[in-house]
């Protein structure tokens, strides 16, 4: 149950990015309430799915969705480049980012 | 000035998960989540000119490196040769990411 509520989590992060993004394309308040809704339901739902997953683990997993997710939403909705180079060192900075919390 | 940006998103990060983890009274709670908001100010500042996908990896990176250095330096956390490596590598990631992106990217001008 802990690690699914941590996959929503990181989907909400997801949707807390793409709400960033439609909030640089137009600036409303109700924007702003999804942006807020978003990354707040997403840190209380981590911080309860750390109560049973290890810390480390958790916390890699749930970065790991929400920078794969934002980089997604935005290469599908926002037609950021797909350029292999662009990929490539988001992955690494990603890999080491799990990495790192993994370690620490 | 998108990339500054992105940089004091980083480091502001630094000082709410710090917040997080020990903040005990109301005043450094309100700190945390001062600290919080600026965070994400900053974020949604340089998407103006950056694409969202490329701020969020090169905060994260550099967020992640940043507050294993500061336990290492202010909490006296242990350092091993597996985080050196992890942080140089984000260190490329993020340069890397960086001379590849495009300052202006299309339909995100001024």
């Amino acid at each position: 149950m802990a690690w699914f509520i941590l996959i929503i989590a990181g989907l909400l992060e997801t949707f807390g990015i793409a709400m960033i993004n439609r909030l640089t394309n137009k600036r409303n308040w109700q924007t702003v309430v999804l942006l807020i809704f978003g990354f707040g339901s997403s840190l209380i739902l981590l911080s309860y799915a750390l109560q049973t997953i290890p810390m480390g683990t958790g916390y890699a997993i749930w970065t790991g969705i929400g920078v794969v997710g934002g980089a997604l939403v935005g290469m599908i909705c926002y037609r950021e480049s797909k350029d292999w180079r662009r990929i490539m060192f988001i992955t690494i900075v990603l890999c080491s980012a799990i990495g790192l919390k993994m370690v620490s | 000035m998108a990339w500054f940006y992105v940089l004091c998103a980083a480091i502001v990060e630094v000082f709410w998960v710090i917040g997080l983890r020990y903040a005990s009274t109301a005043l450094e709670w309100i700190g945390t989540v001062i600290a919080i908001i600026f965070s994400f100010y900053f974020i949604i500042k340089s998407c103006e000119k950056l694409p969202s996908g490329t701020v969020y990896a090169v905060f994260t990176g550099s967020g992640a490196a940043a507050i294993v250095l500061v336990d290492i330096i202010f909490f006296d956390a242990a350092f091993s040769l597996p985080q050196a490596l992890l942080i140089g590598l984000i260190i490329i990631g993020v340069i890397g990411i960086k001379l590849t992106t495009s300052p202006e990217p299309e339909g995100k001008g001024d």
